[in-house]
């Protein structure tokens, strides 16, 4: 009958709609715990799943499965959007044993329950002495846990070229007030030469310099985060930044790693670079002709205060689910401290390492042809031992960033300031964070 | 004619029959058999989400304490919604949204009408050419339009910039205030030519003898076009102008294509963006409350200019 | 009025209109000439020569790398464009053709409230979808795979409209008696008769659903990681985000996207009669 095909229509509706019920009832309960409680070793053989975007990581991976037969370890090549291959996967149920994680994404990941505890394991404690401390401190949430393995950083320094600067008779400069002047000399002296690029769109750079400021964005006390993203020393930065570019001394329609970039450096229209670590392949590959005219000297400071701050690098986490701990806390520390498989990651990856004993390599000890064949490392490695260890990033990093990088493209294009973007991404923080019910407040 | 009657009528008095009244129709099963295959994946990709959006959206995230205690899900009545109405980048992205529909729409729409009217009198030539032309954009895609008008507004590669400049003019095709009319002039490019079919289709099936009587009274072409054919055709005009409300409100392909190229795109610059944005930052529930808010936005705008319309219309 | 007044109305009337029409033409047809343009070109001329005349030949070399970058991901993406339209569509329109043919011809009680339920899909847009069909598909575990595009894509509510429609118009209620008279199944009937008179309608059916999927690009972004699942448009605009870092990436971008369209531009010339009755049947509500 008519009517027997219609109730049958809503049988089926509503066994749909309570599937979709019963599906929303499924996330409505806490989550298990994180932590791991055992660290026993496998009987028989194990296979980790490892995900990264490191370009060669498979090679390094493969060095590790010939001398380990009873840890085998895949990898799969997650640089297609990265964060978000690894949301599904951790909503799907299907996280790897490891994954890739970048410092700033680390709190994130940790508020959806991303990480697995491995401290059960005394290998992983142990490892702590091996890694510069900062990265440790980060990684490991200062100190209440291991729940990732530091691979590299990104200390910043200067990259500078000689040569413009000494046809203008100009210091290179060691403090940002010699900057601010060395950038209005040389604008004066050519109005189509500019100091540096201001990028809008790079918020992980800017967080970099508001690291060298000593400046605490997150830290955590009376049960709340404390959110301090427009604190003083942020807003030195942005008030000095804000002055260079009012005064048209810095580029601003230039992004990082882009070809108009190249373009504007190789026809002499840019006379320095503030930059990472991994960034000296940059010019080396893209700018060959200008070998020779470039070199590295260490940030410029604020006062006689000579910290560094760090832009980019990545752990390697423990993710939750993870069944072999043991195993996994084996190859992660072999990954990120033994001096073949640095030397191969810097060689293959250009991964600047985390661990002290990568500082040591002795591909990083050489002279670098294409800068003069200074020891350009070594300014790296100074400036990585001057890097702020008490530095937080906040559990909606990704979503300030975005709001502090639209903030920031509008003061680029004259319309508010870049003290305004810091206040603009310190409101993103405290509504995103409340938004995920992330106890928070406007910190002093 | 009789026969098949009787046949019917006998059919339904005897008993143990399972046909209907219409005599000689399908059983409940068959008809359950053509409809499923349509109603069931209907069902479930499109009832079901709009059920699950709505119920996501009066669910909130609540922590377990401590600074990174675990989340879960709870009933939060209307929360979700105040928060909607309380955010800024909500209400921006809606107004940028409703400036560009109260200009986009009228123009695009107008101009459509135009060539439909060109089109249906005897004063153009070529008339099969304009038409394929004019419906052309229809067959790209709106990512690829708006990477090819992308080239087009860029500095570096564009041929019409070029040209301005050469005579002086030095337009910003992606400046801050620019960026949204280029957005809307894609828009334009796209859908022009398909409102126009709408509207010729309309016209064509307009019968020639409505004519006869205007021109004999001397009509010119341009009275019988303005006053008898428009008229005429308000429905199909209505039509399209309620598919472009919808359509304008769902924006959200070409500005995420222009944002690769100009930092004058926010990431939340139309509210789909905005939905996509919060997603993105794991909090679906708000992205579900904006959904509905949107979704309920265009139903209301798009019933109510119908109604409007048909009222006035007197239909 | 006399002749002469008028035929000079109509000679200014007809310039005006040929300019106007011209213009409009060239609007339409610039971005499709640039790109036609753009695709011969080598990388290194976008830049540095004008952009509405030809230069160095390039075309052949262009198709070369774009057909061969990252292993031929281009063709996977054509190949994907073709399951998800082509075979979307064909899905779409034969479970819309019985449906709608069944609301039109079959008589039962909950019929018109069935179509109104249906009719109010049109208007659900269909971004408000993709963010819940997401969670849904991650739950199961669907999502990234060719079947969290294709599924959602083969429903289209518009097509059952249409389809209700066309069976009103094309298929005359005397057949279908006489056809059960004679003691035929319904099936048998729907594809024996009534699928051959409905076929110019099946085909309109197919080239509204064919361009909804083909110009569908939120789902697809929503739903997929995996570069080898992406429809060209997806794969296209991903390429077009990473041309800041691989200039060369751009010429690819512009050739992939010719030959994207050409042959739809093609398809819907020759077929730009179903778009007329379709919409015309559509305008009638």
């Amino acid at each position: 009958m008519s009517s027997k095909v219609t109730r049958f229509r809503l049988a089926v509706v509503a066994v749909a709609a309570s599937v979709a019920v019963l599906a929303g009832c499924s996330s409505s309960s806490p989550s298990a715990k994180t932590s791991a409680t055992s660290c026993a070793p496998a009987k028989g053989k194990v296979t980790l799943q490892y995900w990264n975007t490191v370009p060669g990581m498979d090679k390094v991976v493969a060095l590790w499965n010939k001398k380990n037969p009873n840890i085998q370890v895949e990898t799969k090549n997650i640089s297609n959007d990265q964060y978000g291959i690894l949301s599904n996967a951790l909503k799907a149920g299907k996280a790897p044993d490891l994954s890739q994680v970048g410092y700033d994404e680390l709190p994130n990941l940790r508020t959806q329950s991303a990480f697995v505890d491995a401290s059960a394991c005394s290998a992983a404690t142990a490892a702590k002495s091996k890694f510069v401390p900062w990265t440790w401190s980060q990684a490991s949430f200062g100190d209440t846990g291991v729940f990732a393995m530091p691979q590299d950083t990104g200390p910043m320094a200067l990259y500078v070229r000689s040569d413009i600067f000494k046809k203008y008779n100009i210091a290179i400069p060691t403090t940002w007030d010699e900057y601010a002047a060395a950038a209005a000399k040389l604008h004066k002296a050519d109005s189509k030469l500019d100091i540096t690029f201001f990028d809008p769109n790079n918020a992980e750079w800017f967080n970099g310099l508001l690291w060298q400021n000593n400046a605490q964005m997150y830290s955590y006390s009376g049960n709340k985060w404390q959110v301090t993203v427009a604190s003083d020393q942020s807003k030195q930065v942005a008030d000095y930044w804000q002055k260079l570019i009012a005064g048209k001394l810095v580029r601003t329609d230039l992004a990082n790693g882009s070809t108009q970039m190249y373009a504007a450096y190789q026809k002499d229209q840019i006379a320095s670079y503030v930059g990472a670590a991994w960034g000296y392949s940059m010019f080396r590959d893209n700018l060959p002709k200008q070998a020779g005219k470039w070199t590295i000297v260490p940030m410029p400071t604020w006062g006689s205060d000579g910290a560094s701050g760090d832009w980019g690098g990545s752990t390697v986490a423990f993710m939750k689910g993870s069944k072999h701990l043991y195993e996994s806390v084996k190859f992660n520390t072999w990954l990120n401290t033994d001096p073949e498989a640095l030397a191969l990651e810097n060689q293959l990856g250009g991964l600047y390492p985390a661990a002290n004993a990568g500082l040591q390599l002795p591909a990083l000890s050489k002279g670098v042809p294409y800068y003069n064949n200074e020891k350009i490392f070594d300014v790296f490695a100074d400036s990585s031992k001057k890097i702020n260890t008490s530095f937080a990033w906040g559990p909606t990093q990704k979503t300030v960033n975005l709001a502090l990088q639209d903030a920031m493209a509008k003061a680029a294009a004259g319309s508010g300031t870049l003290s305004d973007a810091l206040s603009a991404a310190q409101a993103a923080a405290l509504k995103s964070m409340k938004d995920q019910a992330i106890p928070a407040a406007a910190g002093k | 004619m009789t026969d098949i009657a009787t046949r019917a009528t006998r059919r339904v008095a005897s008993p143990g029959g399972r046909r209907r009244l219409n005599g000689g129709g399908p059983r409940a099963g068959t008809i359950f058999a053509f409809v499923i295959p349509f109603f069931l994946p209907f069902v479930l990709f499109y009832l079901v989400p709009v059920g699950y959006a709505l119920w996501q959206s009066v669910r909130v995230v609540r922590r377990t304490g401590g600074q990174y205690g675990t989340s879960y899900t709870t009933f939060g009545g209307f929360e979700q919604y105040t928060k909607v109405f309380q955010n800024d980048e909500f209400w921006s992205s809606v107004g940028r949204i409703g400036l560009f529909g109260i200009v986009q729409v009228p123009v695009m729409l107008f101009v459509a009408l135009v060539i439909a009217l060109l089109l249906d009198t005897p004063v153009l030539r070529l008339k099969s050419v304009f038409r394929i032309t004019a419906f052309m954009p229809y067959a790209v895609p709106g990512v690829i339009a708006a990477i090819m008008w992308s080239y087009l507004y860029s500095p570096q590669l564009s041929p019409v910039v070029d040209l301005l400049n050469g005579i002086g003019l030095h337009p910003d095709f992606l400046g801050p205030g620019a960026v949204l009319w280029s957005a809307a002039n894609i828009s334009t490019w796209l859908w022009t030519g398909y409102n126009m079919l709408i509207m010729f289709s309309a016209l064509q099936s307009i019968p020639q003898e409505l004519y006869e009587a205007a021109k004999l009274d001397g009509a010119s072409n341009w009275t019988i076009a303005w006053q008898i054919k428009v008229p005429i055709i308000a429905p199909s005009i209505i039509l399209t102008t309620v598919f472009s409300i919808i359509g304008t409100l769902q924006l959200y392909a070409e500005p995420a294509v222009l944002r690769q190229i100009s930092s004058n795109i926010s990431s939340t610059f139309t509210p789909n963006m905005l939905a996509y944005a919060v997603a993105s930052g794991n909090n679906y529930q708000q992205a579900a409350a904006i959904s509905v808010v949107i979704a309920v936005i265009t139903f209301v705008l798009s019933f109510g200019f119908m109604r409007l319309t048909s009222k006035r219309a007197g239909l | 009025m006399s002749k002469q007044t008028v035929n000079r109305e109509s000679q200014v009337s007809r310039t005006a209109a040929m300019a106007l029409m011209l213009l409009l033409a060239i609007y339409f047809l610039l971005p499709i000439y640039f790109l036609i343009v753009a695709a011969t070109k080598p990388q290194g001329d976008l830049a540095a020569t004008n952009g509405l005349t030809f230069s160095h030949f390039n075309l052949f070399e262009n198709l070369r790398v774009l057909f061969t970058r990252s292993d031929g991901i281009f063709g996977k993406w054509i190949v994907n464009t073709v399951i998800y339209a082509v075979f979307g569509a064909v899905v779409g329109t034969l479970i819309s053709a019985l449906c709608g043919y069944a609301l039109a011809k079959f008589q039962f009680r909950g019929r018109e409230f069935l179509f109104s339920v249906i009719l109010g899909g049109v208007l659900v847009p269909t971004t408000a979808l993709a963010l819940p069909l997401f969670l849904l598909f991650s739950a199961t575990g669907i999502v990234n795979t060719y079947f969290a595009v294709f599924l959602p894509s083969i429903v289209s509510p518009f097509g059952v409209y249409l389809a209700r429609i066309f069976a009103n118009a094309a298929v005359p209620q005397e057949l279908l008696e006489s056809a059960r008279l004679d003691g035929a199944g319904e099936f048998r009937t729907f594809f024996s008769v009534a699928f051959k008179l409905m076929t110019p309608s099946l085909v309109t059916i197919f080239l509204f659903q064919f361009v909804a999927i083909w110009n569908n690009f939120f789902l697809p972004m929503v739903m997929l990681q995996k570069e080898s699942l992406f429809p060209i448009t997806l794969g296209l605009y991903e390429w077009n985000g990473q041309t800041a870092r691989a200039p060369l990436l751009q010429e690819s971008v512009i050739t992939g996207s010719l030959v994207s369209i050409v042959p739809v531009i093609i398809l819907f010339i020759l077929l730009q009669r179903f778009w007329r009755t379709g919409l015309a049947a559509g305008s009638l509500k």
